[in-house]
């Protein structure tokens, strides 16, 4: 990075914290603090809902896979739509009208306290499993690219983060989202020019190397229940996953209950409904365009400098090497013929890949693992002096915007649904804004700390997915008992999401079936074990609860 | 608060613009794929 990008990531980091902690001051109450005296507009509550859920991984992760899987990730969103619909429509007046501080408090007032602390504690479990990672991401990629060290890069993050969500709760960490999202569209706006700007050939024959290559895919119709990302996988196992982040996933739905009305709350959820698509389209198309810069300008044999080195010094790479030269030399000669020579153009794509493959595999390396580095060589290695800086800006938003959510949240939980409920019940207002005060502290410290032991090779968004499936299942299936099941009982609702973790823990250790469908069939179980066994209690039992 | 009326009139509204989106992107994902995706 040069002085120009530092002093544009620099100015970005200052100007996020200073206006947050500007909002955000006065927050002496606790209603203040967790809810921001739920007066929040609509637009503010859109954007921090919509930073909060992209994630540094979104940026460095997503245009890596469009890289070397093409487009059709994008189908894993729509479901969110239809999601945000059902929770503008029946979930968020819910929450709203019953004044919860908490989705999972909404769970006692309709069951009973164990159903409460059951979903809490997978709640803690889940996201305390996913703030390390979220914190640790791009602090491994900026190690890996700029040479920052990691435990500094974690520490400078981590602090940032904790400093002002601790200081300003809700309210700033709601501002600073906000900011931090203008930060982000900028900058992937940036992105995506650059990758297009910068390419040798004109816009239209950049669309026929990304589409020969089959990267420009985000609808697939061919349905695979076991692999792969596809329209009817991603309206329904994407409709479940959205429906458990936005419904009853604390981190998210914390951003809605702080709207000051139920019509501000629905306008910023469909707002997301309408601009989250186009948002990741745009991710993916970048992702697809610096594929089409590297078919013209060679690129190394793996983005990841560290396996690049040990590729280098393992014997027969010279050898390799040649090969992998004349490979890509002969692809970006077929490119050059397209339209009209396609299947020369996929016979050399082909080749390239093979060779790339056997280059990696001379250190025991995969040829797909550096999908998280590709993206940032791209941007630090040929993007504009400024530019650099402000994608840098936008990486630490997305990361910074992600882990303040979820600091915010876990420490809500923390107190409201076990704190207060279960060590110390009746104590004056103060004395739970200072618990809460502790509490972010604490998740924020204990995210700093996780952060140094994740470390992952591979898709780390398709990690933090996977870790969201194992619990999500549970999470919607729970709640859908408590909205829309009126016989639903406590002692359903517990059976039911025992049952359903059984399932989905089953599914996972046991079968191939595609991580996208343990939330809907996760979600059945619950939900069908959950009704069978209200239906099998007493009649009075039943009444009671 | 509930009865604040949103900017297309009805949350009906609201929600059917929103499915109709989704039904329109699909529907350009569809067209973009089978045009440039070879």
């Amino acid at each position: 990075m040069r002085p120009g990008d530092w002093a544009v990531l620099i100015a970005s980091l200052v100007g996020i914290v200073a206006y947050g902690l500007y909002k955000g001051r006065g927050s002496n109450t606790t209603s203040k603090y967790l809810l921001a005296g739920r007066s929040m507009p609509w637009y503010a509550m859109a954007l921090s809902i919509m930073a909060t859920q992209a994630s540094a991984i979104t940026f460095i992760s997503t245009t890596g896979q469009a890289y070397a899987d093409g487009m059709r990730f994008i189908q894993m969103y729509l479901g969110l739509p239809l999601a945000m619909v059902i929770i503008a429509a029946w979930i968020a007046p819910r929450f709203h009208e019953s004044g919860v501080y908490t989705a999972y408090e909404y769970l006692e007032r309709r069951f009973d306290a164990r159903v409460r602390a059951l979903v809490s504690v997978i709640f803690l479990i889940q996201r305390g499993l996913a703030v390390g990672v979220a914190l640790s991401a791009p602090a491994l990629v900026l190690t890996v690219i700029m040479g920052w060290p990691a435990n500094i890069t974690t520490l400078l993050m981590g602090v940032t983060v904790v400093g002002y969500t601790v200081a300003g709760g809700i309210a700033t960490v709601t501002w600073t989202d906000f900011v931090q999202m203008i930060i982000m569209t900028a900058g992937l706006l940036a992105a995506l020019f650059c990758a297009i700007w910068m390419s040798p050939v004109s816009f239209g024959a950049a669309m026929n190397v990304a589409g020969a290559a089959g990267r420009l895919n985000p609808a697939v119709w061919t349905v695979d229940w076991n692999n792969s990302y596809n329209i009817l996988s991603g309206l329904i196992g994407g409709l479940f996953l959205s429906l458990a982040y936005f419904g009853c996933d604390q981190s998210q739905v914390q951003r809605y209950l702080t709207g000051k009305s139920i019509a501000q709350a629905k306008l910023s959820l469909l707002f997301n409904a309408v601009a989250k698509i186009p948002m990741q389209f745009m991710i993916l198309f970048t992702g697809a365009m610096v594929f089409v810069f590297f078919t013209f300008t060679q690129p190394p044999v793996t983005f990841d400098p560290g396996a690049a080195k040990r590729i280098e010094s393992s014997a027969g790479y010279a050898r390799a090497k040649a090969e992998y030269d004349v490979a890509w030399q002969a692809r970006k000669d077929a490119a050059a013929q397209l339209p009209d020579a396609a299947g020369e153009f996929k016979a050399a794509q082909k080749r390239f890949d093979d060779a790339r493959s056997q280059a990696a595999a001379l250190a025991g390396v995969k040829a797909g693992a550096d999908t998280n580095y590709i993206f940032l060589s791209f941007v630090t290695r040929y993007m504009p002096v400024g530019i650099v800086g402000l994608i840098m800006a936008a990486i630490f938003a997305a990361a910074m915007s992600t882990i303040s959510a979820e600091v915010n949240s876990l420490a809500t939980v923390s107190v409201v649904d076990v704190y207060k409920r279960y060590v110390r019940k009746d104590r004056e207002d103060r004395h739970y804004l200072r618990a809460a005060r502790w509490a972010t502290a604490f998740w924020g410290i204990y995210a700093v700390v996780t952060a140094r032991y994740a470390s992952n090779l591979g898709s780390l968004i398709e990690v933090v997915n996977k870790v969201g499936s194992l619990f999500y299942g549970g999470l919607i299936g729970v709640f859908i008992l408590a909205f829309f099941v009126p016989r639903a009982t406590a002692k359903g609702a517990l059976g039911g999401v025992l049952a359903g973790e059984a399932a989905i823990f089953y599914m996972w250790l046991r079968t191939d079936i595609f991580y996208l469908w343990f939330n809907a069939l996760g979600c059945l179980v619950v939900v069908a074990a959950g009704y069978a066994i209200s239906l099998a209690e007493p009649r009075n039992a039943r009444n009671e609860s | 608060m509930s009865d604040e009326r949103p900017p297309l009139g009805s949350w009906r509204r609201m929600y059917g613009a929103v499915i109709f989106c989704l039904i329109l992107l699909i529907a350009l994902f569809t067209a973009f794929t089978a045009r440039w995706n070879q």
